[in-house]
């Protein structure tokens, strides 16, 4: 078939090409992840005594657990951590999910904004959650919080089939289409609000959701993920900065997307995908960047006015 | 309704992905957490995001009628 238009042969084109690479991305992390673990370190799921920086006094879990559930965590490992069916299931419910939503951007937005959306999301979104993730993991606990509790400023996730460098496939697909659905929703629910706007009404949409899952999915039942302890202000159970991440990820990633249309009028197609994706690998690093300078900042505003140790909003708010 | 619904279900895919991520993700998950009651409680801080999510599936379906376009 050689009477294909140039759009059409660059889609295929960027289409085995992207969607190829994140596939060996994701089945080299995979295999790192599940059957080289010292590599990265990845925490056990099955002897939490041999958690360290942080180890499992310092989590923020520990606080939250009773005697017989620490007692428990010591014995059997974290809840349901290598239970294959539970992670199989997350993995494949979660990828319906995400290719729900792929099918309907894609019929709206045609194959090349569509993949761009989700490739650069997962990227976005699973690039920073890794930083952070292995930051801590390798850099956490050597310095103090401003408040002069050690610091580990990170988390990992426990739980997952497929991984992309450190974070879970599901947990990428998860940002894909809460993104993608809370943009779609602020554009149809304010549209004549500008692009600022709607990416504003993106972002807390989606915060709003995650002010709920997350207390739940970090609760000593369910432990799908681990935070280390040292930072200050804790909502539900849970860094401030989380929060934040969640808004500044999809607030920018909304705006990066609308302005793709653009970017290709200016520069043509090819070199519109490779800025795009250029942009949201900066992007990962600019928002991990801001949350640390952040931290440091409300820190020591908190430790100037006399504040010692972390803020709390209890869960039973 | 439900027929139309179901002809033109692509367009609903993300609102029920939403719902389905909320019902599964939290609150099946919440009711596993024992002995903290709060926490199912604080299930009431989505309400503002569900509904306007639901906001959009109306629209989108209202959309849909006047358009007059419910075959896939």
């Amino acid at each position: 078939m050689n009477n294909l238009s140039p759009s059409v042969t660059y889609n295929k084109r960027f289409g085995y090409i992207a969607f190829g690479l994140l596939l060996l991305v994701i089945l080299f992390s995979t295999y790192l992840h599940h059957f080289q673990p010292e590599v990265l370190r990845v925490p056990s799921n099955t002897d939490v005594s041999t958690w360290h920086n942080p180890a499992f006094e310092q989590t923020l879990i520990y606080n939250r657990m009773s005697e017989a559930e620490k007692q428990k965590i010591r014995t059997e490992g974290v809840i349901d951590g290598n239970n294959l069916s539970v992670v199989l299931f997350n993995d494949v419910v979660m990828i319906l999910l995400g290719l729900i939503c792929y099918l309907h951007a894609r019929r709206h937005f045609g194959f090349w904004m569509a993949s761009c959306f989700l490739i650069g999301s997962f990227v976005f979104t699973g690039l920073e959650e890794s930083l952070w993730i292995l930051v801590g993991r390798f850099l956490g606990g050597s310095i103090t919080n401003p408040i002069g509790e050690v610091a580990f400023g990170s988390y990992w996730f426990t739980k997952g089939g497929l991984w992309f460098i450190e974070t879970p496939v599901v947990a990428c697909i998860g940002w894909f289409f809460i993104a993608y659905t809370c943009v779609l929703t602020a554009g149809k629910v304010f549209p004549k609000m500008n692009l600022l706007g709607r990416a504003t009404a993106g972002g807390l949409i989606a915060m709003g959701i995650d002010l709920w899952m997350d207390p739940i999915a970090t609760s000593p039942e369910i432990m799908s993920w681990v935070w280390g302890k040292g930072d200050f202000l804790l909502i539900f159970g849970i860094p401030l900065y989380n929060f934040m991440g969640w808004f500044l990820l999809i607030f920018l990633f909304a705006i990066l997307w609308e302005k793709l249309p653009q970017m290709e009028k200016t520069w043509g197609r090819a070199k519109a995908t490779s800025r795009f994706l250029l942009i949201c690998v900066g992007g990962a690093f600019c928002v991990m960047t801001f949350l640390f300078l952040w931290l440091m900042i409300v820190g020591n505003l908190l430790s100037l006015m006399g504040i010692k140790q972390a803020i709390q909003i209890p869960l039973g708010w | 309704m439900l027929s139309e619904i179901w002809k033109n279900r692509l367009e609903f895919y993300p609102f029920l992905s939403m719902y389905l991520f909320w019902f599964l993700g939290s609150f099946v998950n919440s009711l596993k957490v024992q002995n903290r009651p709060g926490i199912v409680a604080l299930g009431l801080i989505t309400i503002p995001s569900l509904t306007l999510i639901t906001i959009a599936a109306i629209k989108t379906y209202k959309e849909l009628l006047l358009s007059g376009d419910t075959n896939e």
